[in-house]
């Protein structure tokens, strides 16, 4: 093995299928009708999704990972197992680091407590104890920059302003690892801005960011590395550059093949 | 091999965490005992903040907490002393009393269960996004039982103090026969309500995993509850219950106490408020084997499966 010391994130062999059922929700009432004939129609109520497949790269300290694809390649999946939030199927992913997400989903908050409140419950769940969220505190808000709005209710927040709480929290956790799962769209210009510098000087301090984005003009900007994942598969690793120009390629080339996915 | 093995002992450690594929088996119990232990402030906001939040809309919030037994209570005395002819006098208030205790220690597990049922699937977002100990998430609503709990104990000191007042006593060990006067057994009752969490968390972590793989479970379980409530030993004496079952075939009586997990922390706690005597030992016996076993094999049940709550979800 070549040194792994600066290895912040190792994936080999990747796999992650689920099962899933066309009804909602599965339900106990459900399970009892069927009993009787489960072999006709339970077979075909639940599907196999393969979400990831045979994905493997490593990611350096101190690298930006884009990653891009078209919608159902498997982008927030990866995510979610490299934030040990979903187990892998098959395969292995090694984290050397604490992780901080900021996923597509909104980071847990309950919409009926304030943002305090919510930020809050984020830091001790992701085990700070009351002191380092005292001190975190005011650097999150000073960041969030949300006004009196920070002790209103979160279902008061525009939906700009639940992105900002979001990034503000995760950046300031102290992450090796960032992941961030289309979460830049969300603030203003200004925001933008901020949050690129802030995410430049996580990289100077030779932290790891991987970024899921459909904005290549982030990728291009922010990343220092990109993978291209296509139907769960890694279709290419290589430069920003490269790895953006051979999408759009795709993407116009291919049109057949994706025009089902609603890009 | 040896490498993976000693690097997943770290898992949820802040240095390298390896994640790999797993078959329904345990994590590394002392690491994950450890971050369970480190977070316990995030169960006690949690619970904390959830109440807030589902008190919002109430004008009258935590009164509820109260009131709610207290009106439960009132029905159940109805039910019993009322529509059933049996009204002594003296007895009926005095049974009065001792159904509303039953019935605050009752409401305290059955709260364990209810709102742990649903503590996973609600707490669906945190889960999708955060990685932690999931076994926070019932632990917070036995927290929030317990919050609720602590209440409706002087609201039954001043019933039981105006009961005193008002209704003659009866010495210690005929509880049937009227009010028994506070006695020192009193004292076992912090004991009896660590024992009253322990089961409840058990059984907290069982249902909420339950309710992950099917949603339907918590419809069941408000029937389930309102029947293992009648199969207990809340609105009559073990030795009431033993009698009757006991008719049908002798050692029923026995099998109905000791069968239940409930049955001896009740019985128990029965000893305490309504007989004024200390527990008898088999049914204290009882309830710290059961709170033993629900609280082991409950978190086998649970920590065994929550790596794959967030594919249900």
């Amino acid at each position: 093995m070549p040194s792994d010391s600066d290895l912040a994130v190792k994936v080999e062999d990747l796999w992650i299928r689920y099962r899933t059922s066309y009804e909602a929700n599965q339900t106990l009432k459900g399970a009892v009708l069927k009993l009787g004939k489960r072999s006709e129609r339970s077979k075909k109520s639940v599907r196999v999704v393969e979400a990831v497949k045979d994905v493997s790269f490593d990611v350096h300290n101190g690298t930006v990972l884009g990653i891009v694809g078209a919608n159902g390649a498997g982008k927030s999946t990866l995510m979610r197992a490299v934030a040990g939030i979903l187990p892998p199927t098959e395969g292995r992913i090694t984290v050397n680091g604490r992780v901080s997400t900021l996923l597509a989903l909104g980071v847990g908050f309950n919409a009926m407590l304030s943002g305090r409140e919510n930020i809050m419950l984020g830091c001790l769940a992701a085990g700070l104890d009351m002191e380092e969220i005292q001190q975190k505190y005011d650097e999150i808000t000073e960041f969030a920059d949300l006004g009196d709005f920070i002790d209103l209710p979160m279902r008061t927040y525009s939906s700009g302003m639940y992105g900002r709480l979001a990034f503000a929290v995760s950046v300031h956790m102290d992450p090796d690892i960032l992941l961030i799962d289309e979460a830049l769209s969300a603030g203003d210009a200004a925001f933008k801005e901020k949050s690129f510098a802030k995410m430049r000087e996580l990289c100077d301090q030779a932290r790891t960011i991987l970024i899921v984005s459909h904005a290549l003009g982030t990728i291009q900007e922010l990343c220092t590395d990109a993978i291209w994942m296509h139907k769960g598969e890694l279709v290419r690793q290589g430069t920003p550059e490269q790895i953006t120009e051979d999408y759009l390629r795709f993407l116009k080339v291919g049109e057949s093949a994706l025009t089902m996915e609603d890009v | 091999m040896t490498t993976a093995a000693s690097a997943r002992r770290s898992e949820f450690e802040s240095s390298i965490q390896v994640f790999e594929p797993h078959r329904a088996s345990l994590p590394p119990v002392r690491p994950y005992l450890r971050e369970f232990w480190r977070r316990r402030r995030f169960a006690y906001e949690l619970s904390r903040t959830t109440q807030k939040a589902a008190n919002f809309d109430s004008p009258i919030g935590s009164v509820w907490l109260v009131l709610n037994p207290l009106l439960l209570a009132f029905v159940y005395f109805l039910l019993i002393e009322v529509i059933s002819g049996g009204a002594k006098k003296q007895a009926g208030w005095s049974s009065f009393l001792h159904i509303v205790i039953g019935l605050f220690t009752w409401t305290l597990v059955a709260s364990c269960m209810s709102v742990g049922a649903t503590s996973v699937t609600a707490g669906g977002k945190l889960i999708l996004n955060q990685s932690f100990p999931r076994a926070l998430l019932p632990f917070s609503s036995v927290i929030s039982s317990l919050m609720n709990y602590w209440p409706t104990i002087p609201v039954y000191l001043v019933m039981y103090g105006l009961g005193l007042v008002f209704l003659p006593h009866v010495p210690p060990g005929q509880g049937s026969k009227g009010l028994v006067g506070p006695t020192w057994a009193l004292l076992w009752h912090p004991v009896l309500v660590a024992l009253l969490v322990i089961t409840g968390y058990g059984l907290a972590m069982i249902f909420s995993t339950m309710t992950v793989y099917f949603r339907d479970t918590t419809k069941f379980l408000s029937y389930v509850l309102r029947i293992w409530l009648y199969l207990s030993p809340v609105l009559y004496p073990v030795s009431a219950m033993v009698e009757k079952y006991d008719k049908v075939w002798p050692p029923l009586g026995k099998i109905m106490i000791y069968g239940n997990p409930l049955g001896p922390v009740l019985g128990v706690m029965n000893d305490i408020w309504v007989e004024g005597v200390s527990p008898s030992p088999a049914l204290l016996a009882g309830a710290m084997l059961w709170a033993a076993f629900l609280l082991l094999f409950g978190g086998w049940f649970f920590v065994s499966r929550e790596r794959d709550f967030a594919v249900r979800l």
